[in-house]
């Protein structure tokens, strides 16, 4: 049980001074980067157990830092936007750290690892989006162009469990919810800039490329990404390893902490 | 006041539980709900309401743009509106062609929107209004696969694109973010020089309306719910940014449009009338799921946080998949009654709200094409000679109005030697 601090900030300045960077920063160890999914930055009691044993390091996508909304409008290809999070690994000074990418996190730890190799050591893919199937195309568009409401089925396997309820639970302050909700709403539109309409950046005829050993998990449930894309992606990194958590949906690491946790732990150690 | 028709084309047979089954966008499975001889129907009747309308006198005829819609069969409004503009030229017929807009945050391709406008305004003899939307969320970002965060950068650039387009006398490159063009140099340019007027349709959040000021522009505002709803919080504020502006109180800014069902008596509206307005309302706009009018990205974050702290301008949208005649009368969403009663509702709104560009609906729906016709030919005669004169006691001049209007030039030009 790791007894959680809450992280601090750090601010880097990238891309020629023209961008802020925020970073939470937490624990103590060597450096794990966790690059967050297209709801945007939040530290989960998942990153306090990463944080056990390493520096966490989980930076904000530009816009979704309440402090600068707009500075998404500063990057305009997802091609700029990779290379701007490797000027951020290296500014942190933490090249050749473990990535935890999740989702839409996923597909930018791949590809930063497609285009620099060494720049981690290790990387673990939390249900990454990036690929595409036309016979079974993921589900992120149809949740992504549907009813708020109908969100917690497509990223749950069982959306009434308490992990569930936790992560979509708004404070008892009925003046806090409409910032939360428009912060929340904002962040899936900053990363749709790099997902819409279609997250496939060729992704697949760099994926060879990435070298670093290499953790796949996928929900066996997932509406979002399905458990196929795990497959997909396995294939093509070589010597990767690929789980599948049974009765599990789009966030593993919430849904399934225990279990997504103890894969990670023996993956990191090994 | 200038008076306008304003057409949708909606495919005119959908079942009667419709907005109960299906969404009236994006999703709507085609084959399963057309015939193909009465989908052409529905789109020869469309043109020809809005042919009627030119015959019967309006100022102008009103073409939208939506795209995989059932209740609008107008993914490209230009092509209607080229259809319009020679035919009420060879017919002598001066008629304003207002394209309410081709989106220039939804197109790839912004270049072939000024070169389109600039072959109606050709076609017409100077008489296009080049209307200038952002586009609705649904149609830019799901139909068209724009990233909803890029719509309105989009669009700036589009419309600059345009305007260049139009008016420079040299071939130019165009190394834009979203348009790329070695050279540049359209043929035809518009008529109207130095260009077509611009209008500019939106919902009237005040970003939307400090541009048009800042432009010096009109705006048509589309509300669907009437004067009385979201009216008051929309047309005041427009009033007062064009204060802030600096702008005058010519009512020929402002553009609305707004449905109207007219007969003998109020009774006889009611009864003619009723139920299509009803399924025209749940069917159509009604229809078209909340997401659709804004995903993610599309609306500024500030925005999003004004509407869910209770600020919202959307009237009656969320209800109106089950909204009843009587709501839609009552709200005056829809405007419905004898001469008189259309005559004076319509005044009163018009002269509160110094609106000088009525863009009349009166055909929506299963409405039978001979029932719009009677609708359009009442409206004509009855209800628009009595409005035309309202502002003309204030002697403002429409600066946005075409140029080639009352030139007479189009008729004679084309008439053989």
């Amino acid at each position: 049980m790791s007894t959680a601090v809450a992280p601090r900030e750090e601010v880097v300045s990238v891309w020629n001074g023209q961008l802020d960077i925020h970073v939470k920063v937490g624990g103590s160890g060597p450096p794990l980067l966790f690059l967050h999914a297209a709801g945007g930055p939040r530290w989960l009691a998942f990153h306090d157990s990463l944080a056990a044993d390493h520096t966490v390091y989980a930076p904000e996508l530009p816009g979704t830092s309440p402090s600068d909304p707009y500075a998404i409008h500063k990057i305009d290809t997802f091609w700029e936007l990779v290379l701007i999070y490797e000027e951020l690994v290296r500014a942190l000074g933490i090249e050749g750290a473990v990535v935890v990418g999740e989702s839409f996190g996923g597909m930018l730890a791949a590809d930063l690892s497609a285009h620099f190799p060494a720049i981690f050591s290790k990387l673990v893919l939390l249900a990454p989006a990036g690929l595409w199937l036309d016979d079974e195309p993921p589900g992120w568009f149809e949740m992504a162009s549907g009813s708020v409401e109908a969100v917690p089925g497509f990223l749950f396997h069982d959306p009434q469990c308490e992990a569930a309820q936790q992560l979509f639970a708004m404070p008892d302050d009925p003046e806090l919810v409409p910032t939360i909700i428009a912060a929340l709403t904002w962040a899936q539109g900053c990363s749709g800039k790099f997902l819409w309409p279609i997250p496939d950046h060729g992704l697949a005829r760099r994926l060879h490329r990435v070298t670093a050993p290499t953790l796949i998990i996928f929900g066996r449930e997932d509406r979002v990404m399905q458990a196929v894309y795990g497959e997909e992606y396995s294939k093509r990194v070589a010597g990767s390893r690929l789980e599948i958590i049974e009765e599990c949906g789009h966030i593993p690491h919430v849904e399934k902490a225990a279990e997504t946790l103890s894969l990670i732990r023996d993956f990191l150690q090994s | 006041m200038k008076v306008l028709y304003i057409g949708q084309g909606p495919y005119r047979y959908l079942p009667d539980d419709f907005a109960e089954r299906y969404d009236s966008v994006v999703s709507t499975p085609y084959f399963d709900l057309v015939e193909p001889a009465k989908m052409q129907e529905s789109m020869q009747s469309y043109v020809e309401e809005l042919l009627l309308a030119a015959r019967s006198g309006f100022d102008g005829v009103t073409v939208t743009e939506h795209s995989q819609s059932s209740y609008d069969l107008s993914p490209n409004p230009n092509l209607t509106a080229a259809i319009l503009a020679h035919t009420t030229r060879v017919e002598g017929l001066d008629t304003a062609i207002n394209v309410l807009g081709r989106s220039l945050g939804k197109s790839r391709e912004p270049l072939r929107i000024a070169e389109e406008y600039a072959v109606i305004d050709n076609l017409s003899g100077g008489k296009l209004i080049a209307g200038l939307p952002v586009g609705l969320s649904y149609d830019a970002n799901q139909n068209g696969g724009i990233p909803p965060i890029e719509t309105r950068a989009r669009y700036r650039e589009g419309r600059a694109l345009l305007e260049k387009a139009w008016s420079a006398r040299e071939p130019f490159a165009w190394n834009g973010k979203y348009s790329r063009y070695p050279v540049v140099n359209i043929w035809p340019r518009p008529v109207q020089q130095p260009r077509p007027p611009f209008w500019v349709p939106g919902s009237g959040s005040p970003s939307t309306l400090a541009e048009i000021h800042g432009h010096n522009e009109v705006f048509t505002y589309l509300s669907h719910f009437g004067p009385k709803l979201t009216g008051p919080t929309i047309f005041n504020r427009f009033w007062e940014m064009a204060e802030e502006h600096g702008r005058d109180r010519n009512p020929y800014r402002l553009a609305f449009m707004q449905v109207v069902c007219v007969a003998d008596t109020d009774e006889e509206a009611e009864r003619l009338y009723g139920q299509h307005l009803q399924t025209q309302f749940r069917s159509s706009f009604g229809s078209v799921p909340q997401a659709g009018f804004s995903q993610p990205g599309y609306t500024d974050i500030r925005g999003v946080e004004a509407i869910l702290r209770g600020h919202s301008e959307h009237g009656i949208a969320s209800r109106l998949r089950e909204i009843t005649f009587r709501e839609l009368a009552d709200t005056q969403a829809a405007i419905v009654g004898s001469p008189q009663t259309v005559r004076d509702m319509i005044t009163e709104f018009v002269k509160e709200y110094r609106i000088g560009n009525l863009l009349v609906m009166l055909h929506g729906g299963g409405m039978p094409h001979e029932l719009a016709r009677r609708n359009i030919q009442q409206f004509a005669s009855d209800v628009a000679p009595h409005l035309r004169g309202i502002w003309d006691d204030e002697g403002w001049e429409h600066q946005w109005w075409p140029t080639g209007i009352g030139s007479r030039a189009g008729a004679e030009a084309l008439a053989p030697a």
